[in-house]
């Protein structure tokens, strides 16, 4: 057979971009569902090693059924907020309807727009609130959960991730215990300008609202500063709710 | 045949490495070899789809249309990638990985050994030597791989499989985490690699 005739290569081409477009879409049928499983246990442990309801360690040398079973054990409840505070939904607590980090992205623009937004607050029932936040770093989206003590200022623990960032400078918001551990029990100036600063020699003051940024990593830490006042100040309104309740 | 198939598998790891001797997969092996346990899952994701392509390629290669052989294999090569990379994805054990890897998974497509040897060999040579071709072909890359990783992570992180090896006083070497090091730790191996084997050298 003449295998460079026209229709022959045409033929050809077609059968085997149709045979590969369904070994694809078999394999991406099957393997979604563990995938997905994946991903949710991933964004739980980063939660809940904001919240502090384990060590980082643990959480991460946890199989994902145990993960799941630690997050029904301690989740209380949690709602979504709109940028004046009130609350504007209630999110199940059930594993269906984890707030997975590429939904953060379009709340993030919704923010920076002024849009609606539906802002999600997972509470723990140690007390603790549960927030993310979202910005871009040097090379990609990096994002976090920062956990606050019941009067809404107080920061509990933190969690950092990254997409793409310089392994050993950018990517120590992830790599280093220290750098979040430098988050617990700062305060965050709600109502201020610049409710939390992140920067160099930021804590040499005593200032209660600011971490010192890494050293090597000034895009990486110039992008999270801003991805904390960003999401702060869209939290604002809804902590400061939290300090009336106390008075 | 014994013989040759026997060089088939050997001469792509040691006098015709496709990193220290032709060069290729330069890319990636600077990206992914911070880390041991990274550079192991990409040696052993690499090697697969070498592998695989290559026989894939070389089933096909008398139905292949000439004009349009690259096209096809590039097809394939694709589909293998995107395979390794859902199935890391769907592990529990291998998710973390892949996330550390992010595009460099994806990015396998470009590297040119793939395409080098579905070109060079499997194009012309019947199946199994053509799938023991590729898959050697990974294993030599990987091998670099494994040994610019081991030297990355044990200075740059004073961790192996990111358990502490070097005392606790150690200050990690932050040259060695970045990419320009990479290069020249590989131009050391394959100058170690010329002095060993005399024949690899220019006359």
């Amino acid at each position: 057979m003449n295998t460079n005739s026209n229709a022959y290569t045409v033929i050809y081409t077609t059968l085997v971009v149709v045979v590969v477009a369904a070994v694809l879409a078999f394999t991406a049928m099957k393997l979604k569902p563990s995938q997905d499983a994946n991903a949710k246990a991933e964004t739980l442990r980063q939660m809940m090693s904001a919240a502090q309801i384990k060590p980082t360690d643990e959480l991460y040398a946890t199989r994902n059924t145990g993960i799941l079973q630690l997050y029904a054990d301690n989740i209380d409840h949690a709602y979504t907020i709109a940028l004046d505070g009130s609350q504007n939904g209630s999110l199940s607590t059930d594993k269906a309807s984890i707030e997975l980090v590429d939904n953060l992205k379009p709340q993030n623009k919704a923010i920076k727009d002024g849009g609606a937004v539906t802002l999600p607050v997972y509470v723990f029932k140690s007390g603790v609130s549960v927030i993310p936040v979202y910005g871009a770093g040097l090379w990609g989206p990096i994002w976090g959960y920062i956990a606050f003590q019941p009067d809404g200022k107080t920061i509990a623990g933190a969690y950092f991730d990254h997409e793409s960032e310089t392994p050993g400078l950018g990517a120590k918001i992830k790599d280093e215990a220290w750098f979040r551990e430098g988050f617990i029990g700062k305060q965050v100036a709600f109502g201020t300008e610049e409710p939390f600063v992140l920067a160099k020699n930021a804590t040499k003051g005593g200032a209660e609202n600011a971490v010192d940024a890494i050293t090597g990593a000034t895009m990486t830490s110039k992008g999270l500063g801003e991805a904390l006042n960003v999401w702060f100040k869209a939290y604002e309104k809804h902590f400061s709710t939290f300090k009336a309740e106390e008075d | 045949m014994d013989q040759k198939l026997k060089e088939t598998i050997l001469n792509p790891i040691l006098k015709g490495n496709p990193i220290t001797v032709l060069i290729l997969g330069i890319c990636s092996s600077l990206a992914v070899t911070v880390q041991l346990k990274g550079a192991i899952v990409m040696a052993i994701s690499v090697t697969l789809v070498t592998g695989l392509s290559s026989l894939v390629v070389s089933l096909l290669r008398n139905t292949i249309p000439m004009r349009v052989r690259i096209i096809v294999q590039l097809v394939v090569v694709a589909l293998m990638v995107i395979l390794v990379d859902q199935i890391l994805k769907a592990g529990e054990g291998t998710y973390a990985i892949d996330k550390q890897l992010s595009v460099y998974i994806g990015l396998i497509i470009t590297n040119c050994i793939v395409m080098g040897r579905i070109e060079a060999f499997a194009l012309g040579n019947k199946p199994i030597p053509s799938l023991l071709d590729g898959l050697a072909n990974g294993v030599g890359y990987g091998l670099i791989l494994v040994i610019v990783a081991f030297f990355r992570e044990l200075f740059g992180s004073g961790t192996l499989f990111g358990i502490q090896i070097l005392p606790a006083g150690y200050i990690p070497n932050n040259l060695v985490i970045l990419p320009p090091f990479a290069l020249i730790l590989l131009g050391c191996i394959i100058w170690a690699h010329r002095a060993y084997d005399k024949d690899l050298q220019e006359k």
